[in-house]
């Protein structure tokens, strides 16, 4: 496998230093565009050659997937917690603890947003948490009951004793004017209006 | 894809990769707690290219005829995960036994994500 990777790293850089060279040639006026053209119109012009283009781009599309597999794979693979039970090993992604985080926004009113973004670290796991909150809200109250509750979620869910560290950025604050500017166009605003928001709804009026 | 082999006096039983990735998804799915069984990448591309067959779940065949299980899953909310988990295992093991006769070396549970049922979160 370390092989394939190897490979498409190489195969990547080279294809890349190829772009960047061309590139290179063409600004000193070294390659004209009749060059360019020429060679497009050769490998239009045969059976064979318009072939061997469609397969070389096929062949570069499933080394782009695998690549980014590979990728993606690494990265999913990094961001987990793992456990090792008699088993086998019980590994939990750090997404999966953001959806349990992002359910608590359920449970409290006064939020109106919450992002999460955990981080698994030596010293335990540290919670940053991006809140929208509604202008009622009491913040250090609220704020404190939201670290309790995350904190303890987290805890009964995945049944550690680490040190949690929540940080808690409160992002924005919504006021109710806020809310009744974001209605007052659906209920005061022109009826013509209103309807030429509609598709064709104010066709022929002026 | 390779086939666990087992030679009898009749004949010879091969057991695909995906008989047991399906066993093993049913097993789990069997555990309270689990949501369904995740997806990875090359399941999402086979959804886009609008095929379901493909599991998800990872089987490898080992040494001495022992089998690897890697089994991605979500969880449902409100449930202990490393709870679910381990519930997992053992059920999917003592399925792969009896079902099989393999020896199942181990089940490596990767939680992807936690969701609510349908029914509660449209209720919320």
């Amino acid at each position: 496998m370390r092989f394939f990777n190897s490979l498409g790293i190489v195969f990547y850089a080279t294809v890349i230093t190829i772009i960047g060279a061309g590139l290179i040639i063409y600004s000193f006026n070294l390659l004209q565009p009749a060059q360019i053209s020429d060679v497009l119109v050769y490998l239009q012009s045969g059976l064979n050659t318009r072939l061997i283009v469609g397969l070389s781009g096929l062949l570069l599309i499933l080394i782009s997937f695998s690549f980014a597999q590979l990728i993606l794979g690494r990265f999913q693979s990094e961001k987990t917690i793992a456990f090792t039970t008699p088993s086998g090993e019980v590994t939990v992604a750090l997404s999966a603890v953001e959806d349990l985080i992002r359910r608590i926004a359920v449970l409290l009113p006064e939020i109106r947003e919450l992002r999460p973004d955990v981080i698994a670290g030596k010293k335990g796991l540290m919670v940053d948490l991006r809140v929208i909150l509604r202008s009622e809200a009491n913040i250090p109250e609220l704020t404190a009951r939201l670290q309790e509750l995350t904190k303890s979620k987290i805890q009964s869910a995945l049944g550690i004793e680490e040190q949690i560290n929540i940080r808690i950025h409160i992002a924005k604050i919504i006021t109710s004017e806020e809310k009744d500017k974001k209605r007052k166009p659906q209920s005061g605003a022109d009826p013509v209006e209103q309807q030429a928001g509609l598709p064709y709804g104010g066709y022929g009026r002026l | 894809m390779h086939k666990e082999e087992s030679t009898l006096d009749l004949g010879t039983i091969k057991i695909h990769k995906n008989v047991i990735a399906s066993i093993a998804s049913l097993a789990a799915l069997e555990i309270e707690g689990v949501r369904k069984i995740g997806k990875d990448f090359k399941m999402g591309l086979w959804e886009m290219a609008g095929r379901r067959s493909y599991s998800s779940v990872k089987v490898m065949f080992e040494k001495n005829d022992e089998v690897c299980v890697e089994l991605p899953l979500v969880i449902r909310y409100n449930f202990n995960v490393l709870e679910v988990a381990n519930k997992v295992q053992e059920n999917v093991r003592n399925a792969l036994e009896r079902m099989t006769n393999l020896t199942v070396r181990n089940i490596n549970v990767a939680v992807q994500g936690i969701e609510k049922d349908e029914a509660s979160s449209r209720q919320s």
